[in-house]
């Protein structure tokens, strides 16, 4: 299991139309991900970083360049790559425990084994005993949990995070941080977490690939060598950040200076 | 379901909104009787004008001859036979409607090909008023059930066909993405997805098609044939009886109010995954 979920973006650039002119999103974009590496991709709103996810889960074919997962070109969506958006996007009509099930309706496990992984899953993520509960009456913490179990259910390569905690309060969202966490260390399954939040990326990842925008483009790709458990507090965590931060720019000249 | 048993890290069911029906659904014996007051008070005002003789006894019997006047047809006039021939027709016109309409709105709103096929045309009939196609079709099919039939399931069919079909254009444009993510067929997507999410608006079609008919029947039958309790109605105007006109007006009141509780119901029960929803 470990040596899959080998994730290889090779000069993938995008375009969109805007009133007859091209307007270009992403230029280039170069990017290796090791299998179960957990990696973010940090930069301002606009620079093409969700546009990527949805490539690489296969929404959106129309790019140049290629997307390779274990060597093969991907093609449409698959099984092998989940995904979970900001929005938990659960089906209201659907128990929680259907939510789940339905991204095994077309994984070939029989009814049995389906039964077993929803139930692993639903444990996995700390929702037991809410399987019969439809989405209304979860919280936002509670569903986007149940948003991660349905993208890990089906047991792929790699899981795709685009801002799965961007819309949670801030008390919930360091808590599915160590949710996340736990969970990337059980299942061992490549994540790769587009998110605007810097301190969430340094709390998580292996490796940090700071985006620009207008073209979207790779600026630096930072390799984060904490010890786990990682301390928000320590200079070293402070560190780091500052080096993203300056990579975003982020800092005006005045900030700079002080920094 | 534990939902009360919640540990420190898993934040609880929010608490309005717990599945706790036997405390929800529950109408207590206060907002009953609420209800009751203004029938009761419209009731007594009957009596109060009948009595003394506001009204003319001729247009205005008393409430107890009225009811006196029901069990008389029930029992001299075989009463239940007219209602049930009206029952009759409503029903089945309300299932073929029902199932046409739907039917057909989803097709139409899974294909923009059908909906052109069909649209310009429906949109033409719809707006031929039920009751103008019944004589044409009583000349064809005669004063029996069936022209009838035809009428009443042509009037339920639009309000469920244009509902479903808008309720299936209105489904969230990101569940049909999750579909693909989840690489649902497209049967799948239909049935897992779009049907569903288009419950809530094929319901309310079906709703309000359900009231449009039971009131259709009594209309039809007063215009052609010679059973069920629109042709009583009338019957009893030609003929000055009007405690008979009065309790068929009363039956039909409360037969549609039947109709429209179960319905409402019906609507309850199968979108119990609403937040809030209160029928």
């Amino acid at each position: 299991m470990s040596e899959r979920g080998n994730l290889e973006i090779s000069n993938v650039s995008k375009s969109y139309q805007v009133e007859g002119k091209e307007l270009r999103v992403l230029d280039h974009i170069n990017l290796k991900v090791a299998p179960g590496e957990f990696i973010s991709i940090v930069g301002p709103s606009g620079c093409g970083k969700s546009t990527l996810l949805r490539l690489v889960v296969g929404l959106d074919d129309n790019y140049g360049g290629e997307i390779l997962l274990d060597n093969k070109p991907i093609s449409g969506t698959s099984l092998q790559r989940g995904i979970v958006f900001q929005d938990h996007r659960l089906l209201p009509w659907l128990t929680l425990e259907d939510n789940i099930d339905l991204a095994l309706e077309n994984s070939g496990l029989p009814n049995a084994q389906r039964r077993r992984a929803v139930a692993e899953h639903v444990a996995l993520v700390g929702l037991t005993g809410f399987e019969k509960v439809y989405p209304h009456q979860l919280s936002g913490g509670m569903s986007q949990r149940a948003a991660i179990a349905r993208g890990l259910v089906s047991r792929p390569e790699i899981l795709l995070l685009d801002e799965p905690l961007g819309a949670l309060d801030a008390l919930t969202r360091l808590r599915l941080q160590e949710e996340l966490l736990r969970i990337w260390r059980a299942e061992r399954v490549t994540m790769l977490l587009v998110t605007h939040d810097v301190e969430e990326a340094i709390y998580l990842s292996d490796r940090i690939v700071v985006m620009h925008s207008t073209p979207g483009r790779i600026a630096s790709d930072i390799k984060v060598d904490l010890p786990w458990p990682r301390d928000r507090a320590s200079h070293e965590f402070a560190d780091v950040r500052r080096e993203i931060l300056r990579s975003m720019d982020a800092y005006s000249s005045v900030a700079a200076r002080a920094a | 379901m534990s939902v009360t048993t919640v540990n420190a890290t898993t934040p609880a069911v929010r608490k309005t909104q717990q599945p706790d029906k036997a405390n929800k659904r529950r109408v207590k014996p206060r907002d009953l009787a609420i209800g009751l007051v203004l029938p009761l008070t419209i009731l007594l005002l009957w009596q109060v004008a009948a009595q003394r003789a506001w009204i003319s006894p001729i247009f205005l019997p008393l409430p107890s001859t009225t009811l006196f006047s029901f069990f008389d047809m029930v029992e001299r006039q075989s009463f239940h036979i007219d209602f049930l021939a009206s029952i009759s027709i409503v029903t089945q016109a309300f299932v073929y409607g029902t199932l046409l309409g739907v039917g057909l709105g989803i097709a139409a709103g899974l294909s923009q090909t059908v909906e052109r096929i069909f649209g310009p045309t429906l949109d033409g009939i719809r707006h031929i008023p039920g009751i103008a196609w019944l004589p044409l079709i009583v000349l064809w099919v005669g004063i029996g059930p069936a022209a009838k039939i035809v009428v009443i399931t042509k009037t339920v069919f639009f309000p469920v066909f244009l509902n479903t079909l808008q309720g299936i254009r209105a489904v969230e444009k990101n569940f049909i993405e999750l579909a693909d993510v989840l690489t649902l067929t497209r049967w799948q997507l239909v049935r897992k997805v779009i049907i569903p999410g288009a419950m809530p608006s094929i319901l309310v079609g079906v709703r309000y098609g359900a009231s449009l008919a039971w009131a259709l029947v009594v209309v039809a039958e007063g215009l052609s044939g010679m059973e069920g309790i629109g042709y009583l109605i009338f019957r009893a105007q030609s003929l000055l009886m009007t405690d008979q006109l009065l309790v068929c007006m009363v039956v039909i009141g409360v037969v549609g109010f039947l109709i429209d509780r179960s319905m409402a119901l019906l609507q309850r029960h199968v979108l119990r995954w609403k937040q809030g929803f209160e029928g």
